[in-house]
């Protein structure tokens, strides 16, 4: 009878924690995120987003005073409270977890997002599956319209018929060569020698073989990157622009005839897989590139170990000089003089000026809004009021979204503080009087000065009216540079054969270049496999891309 | 009186039914219906996806197409070359670390020192407890070449090389160092069965075999290695049942050039669900499926040679 009694009690014990389990997930689930008054208006109480690395203010670094004072700020103007759910997704595989999650969710479902950030490329994947909400109208109509400097970054979204899917906060911004003046110095070369790509290579060459560190030995390269070409991420050759030069491995729309083009296939292509090739067999690009991703080209840049680094590497404009210049005094990478190294940037030499027209800025991430198809817009046009609207709205909730969360992020209280207080070499101290903004330390690190948020105050098509400025003067040169040295890139293309096809092509693409660069193939056989394997697929998006344009 | 009718005795009880042969257990038959509840929910549930195989389904588009996924996936190069890679992969690394295991279990044992042995076997288990992650990571750096990849600068240091040798990325010798990455991080802890089996040999059998004057290398050879075939035969077995299963190992060591010979049935599936901007999960659970039913067969051949061999089946 005991163990009857036990056996039955036991049994009762996990039954009840498999149904405790179950409650949880009826009780989320129960959630809409959103009421109708007594008005009959729509209320969104809950507002779920998903956002990629672009939000600097990690859980771990202020997320939850950031998402306080948004709903502090957010509540008030709406009139009623509001609760903010960020997801934030591992970055590298965001758009596969975006795509499993609009698979197998639904809106209300725990999880599942009311707004989410797309790159250019994905928007025009999802733009016409029905997912997303056409927000052309609450766009024209947004509060933030009359301080808007930038209107063409949004209007290139719309749609033939004149609908919007995406909507984007800032353009896009891009990549610049950095080169170390240090090295540049010891190999006896200055920024101003370099005007095409011979001088750029006879400097690659330089970094390579004339001992730039001063270690004795030649164990340097001229550049790394992450990829000789980033095949599966739009505009594809901004990581190695001085090789790619007017090549684009991708669909394009020709300038010269107005048609879309498979850029993979042109001449152009070949002349800049040769130019790669023989930059490899010299020994100049790292071979560590063919595998890197940019965390590992990156740090191995600025690497405490410069025996074995780089000289030359292509990466973001703006806030990422600051961020390298301070990763490699971090390291203490110093010149052979014994002074903290500095980064210097490249104009676009010659042969980027006569083709593109400088660095490629590339199209915008946007944001976009998840249509719960119901035939109503009550609930997609709350959530453009209380997110989109409000993130341009010039004040508090924009210095949000541009520098993170007041007196965590950023503050305007006199206060004094002091960077690397134990280490002499890199001690920095610094004093702000009552009601002058300036950043904080880091949360995360609080031996570096915090940089921004989500938007960046230079790249916003809408300024802050506050006259809440980063003044950081590495971060304004940087924007200035490349802002006098960059033009559009092309527009993604979006075709249903692209989309079906479109990473067995980038694959298929990735295998011939690394196969061309390293010399197990010729330029020419890398181009004719391809036209070999994918020239019919290749065709059909053509002939579709072109045929959407009638 | 039928010679029948006498002999019933105990045999000619009345058959009692399911619910009143349960009865009396019915307390623990309580007691295991949550789990089997939570089986059923966690384990075969999800199983009604392979319904999938049979449909187009791209985010919310889901369009019966028949076989269609199957005759695409016949059609398909790349599904082929990753069926053989499979099969190449993982048989010739369970036939290489069972050799392998075998030969060291058969050393450890002959070692009389017991420090040295524990000491060796302690080494030997270590890298089996180290992810396939951090392994790839540490034998990428090491096999780079970069500037900073050891072996290739260590030969050019020799003299032996004058250009680095790309290990990874190529097509001759891919297979051969990852079934030397694979020996490395798993054969130590494949000893553990073989020396389990070792250590249960009679010394009765070593001592009668050296009163018949055998050598030592003669005691291993007609005393350890039939003790432990039946181990070997049925490790082998086992394994053989979920060859198809090979992913982390491959995933994290391959690349695009080695595609041909490295690319297995779950990279395959990888790439085509996880890698493609809005994929065709009719599609991929078509692949699924298909190597399912493939391993089945594989169970049901290596039940099937279990019997033959052992006398018993391995399910």
């Amino acid at each position: 009878m005991k163990k009857r009694l036990f056996s039955l009690t036991a049994c009762a014990a996990m039954a009840l924690s498999l149904l405790a389990g179950c409650g949880g997930t009826d009780a989320a689930a129960t959630n809409q995120g959103g009421s109708t008054n007594e008005n009959g208006e729509y209320v969104l109480e809950t507002l779920n987003i998903t956002v990629d690395g672009t939000i600097t203010a990690t859980v771990d670094a202020g997320q939850a005073e950031f998402v306080a004072q948004w709903e502090k700020a957010v509540g008030e103007r709406l009139g009623h409270p509001i609760k903010l759910n960020i997801t934030q997704l591992d970055h590298s595989d965001y758009s596969g977890t975006v795509s499993r999650t609009l698979t197998t969710g639904q809106p209300g479902d725990p999880g599942y997002p009311d707004a989410l950030i797309m790159s250019a490329s994905m928007l025009r994947q999802y733009q016409t599956t029905g997912l997303l909400w056409n927000l052309a109208n609450a766009y024209d109509n947004a509060e933030f319209q009359s301080r808007v400097t930038l209107p063409s970054i949004n209007m290139n979204l719309r749609t033939s018929d004149g609908s919007q899917y995406g909507f984007s906060p800032t353009y896009g911004n891009g990549c610049v060569t950095y080169l170390k003046k240090g090295w540049l110095e010891a190999v006896g070369k200055s920024i101003d020698d370099i005007k095409t790509f011979d001088d750029y290579y006879a400097v690659l060459k330089a970094f390579t073989q004339d001992d730039p560190d001063g270690d004795g030995t030649n164990k340097t390269y001229g550049v790394i990157a992450a990829g000789f070409g980033k095949l599966d991420e739009a505009p594809y050759i901004n990581y190695m622009p001085e090789f790619w030069q007017g090549a684009y491995p991708s669909f394009y729309k020709s300038r010269e005839t107005g048609q879309w083009v498979d850029g993979f296939a042109e001449d152009a292509t070949i002349a800049a897989l040769a130019r790669l090739n023989q930059a490899y067999k010299d020994g100049i690009i790292d071979p560590d590139t063919e595998e890197a991703g940019t965390k590992q080209a990156r740090e191995k840049f600025f690497s405490n170990d410069q025996t074995t680094s780089e000289g030359a590497f292509t990466y973001w404009a703006g806030t990422w000089l600051r961020t390298l210049t301070d990763n490699m005094n971090k390291n203490e990478v110093k010149k052979q003089s014994g002074e903290l190294e500095e980064l210097v940037q490249l104009p676009p030499i010659k042969e980027i000026k006569d083709t593109w027209g400088g660095y490629l800025n590339r199209e915008a991430p946007t944001w976009v809004i998840t249509d719960d198809g119901d035939g109503n817009d009550a609930r997609e046009q709350a959530i453009f009021d209380a997110l989109f609207d409000t993130m341009l709205d010039g004040g508090t909730v924009q210095t949000l979204w541009t520098y993170g969360a007041e007196d965590v992020h950023w503050s305007t209280k006199a206060e004094e503080f002091v960077l690397n207080a134990n280490d002499p070499d890199k001690k920095k101290e610094y004093k702000y009087e009552d009601g002058q903004f300036h950043l904080r330390p880091n949360p995360n690190d609080p031996n570096s000065l915090w940089k921004k948020n989500h938007l960046d105050d230079v790249l916003v098509i809408a300024p802050l009216t506050n006259g809440f400025k980063d003044n950081d003067e590495l971060i304004i040169e940087g924007n200035r540079f490349f802002t006098e040295n960059c033009v559009d890139a092309p527009a993604a293309a979006s075709s249903p054969t692209l989309t079906d096809h479109e990473a067995d092509l980038a694959e298929g693409k990735k295998a011939l270049l690394n196969k061309a660069v390293v010399g197990e193939i010729t330029p020419e056989e890398a181009v004719a496999q391809y036209k070999e394997k994918f020239g019919d697929i290749s065709a059909a998006i053509v002939e579709e891309l072109n045929s959407q344009e009638q | 009186m039928s010679i029948n009718e006498n002999s019933k005795g105990p045999q000619a009880a009345p058959k009692k039914t399911l619910a009143q042969r349960m009865k009396p257990y019915l307390g623990f038959y309580l007691m295991f219906l949550p789990v089997f509840i939570f089986v059923l929910i966690v384990y075969y549930w999800p199983m009604l996806g392979v319904r999938y195989a049979f449909y187009s389904y791209k985010l919310r588009s889901i369009q019966w197409i028949g076989l269609g996924n199957f005759v695409k996936l016949f059609a398909e190069k790349e599904f082929w070359s990753s069926f053989v890679n499979t099969l190449i992969l993982s048989v010739g690394k369970l036939l290489l670390n069972t050799f392998v295991a075998v030969v060291i279990s058969v050393f450890l044992n002959e070692m009389l020192n017991l420090f040295c042995k524990k000491f060796v076997q302690t080494i030997i288990y270590l890298p089996h407890f180290m992810s396939w992650a951090v392994v790839a990571a540490i034998f990428t750096l090491f096999l780079s070449t970069s500037s900073t990849g050891f072996v290739n600068e260590t030969l050019k240091s020799w003299g032996w090389i004058e250009q680095s040798i790309d290990f990874l990325h190529s097509k001759t010798l891919w297979r051969p160092i990852f079934y030397m990455i694979d020996l490395w991080k798993e054969t130590g802890w494949g000893t553990v069965v073989f020396f389990a089996t070792l250590s249960g040999i009679d010394p009765g059998l070593y001592e009668a075999a050296e009163l018949d004057g055998a050598t030592r290398l003669q005691k291993i050879r007609y005393v350890t290695l039939p003790a432990l075939s039946n181990t070997i035969i049925i490790v082998l077995i086992l394994n053989l049942a979920k060859v198809l299963n090979i992913f982390e190992p491959v995933f994290v060591l391959y690349n695009t050039r080695v595609l041909e010979v490295s690319d297995v049935i779950s990279t395959y599936i990888y790439r085509k669900t996880f890698l493609t901007a809005i994929p065709d999960y009719g599609y991929t659970t078509a692949v699924g499926l298909f190597k399912s039913l493939v391993g089945m067969v594989l169970m049901l051949a290596s039940d099937y040679a279990s019997k033959r061999i052992r006398g018993r089946g391995i399910m």
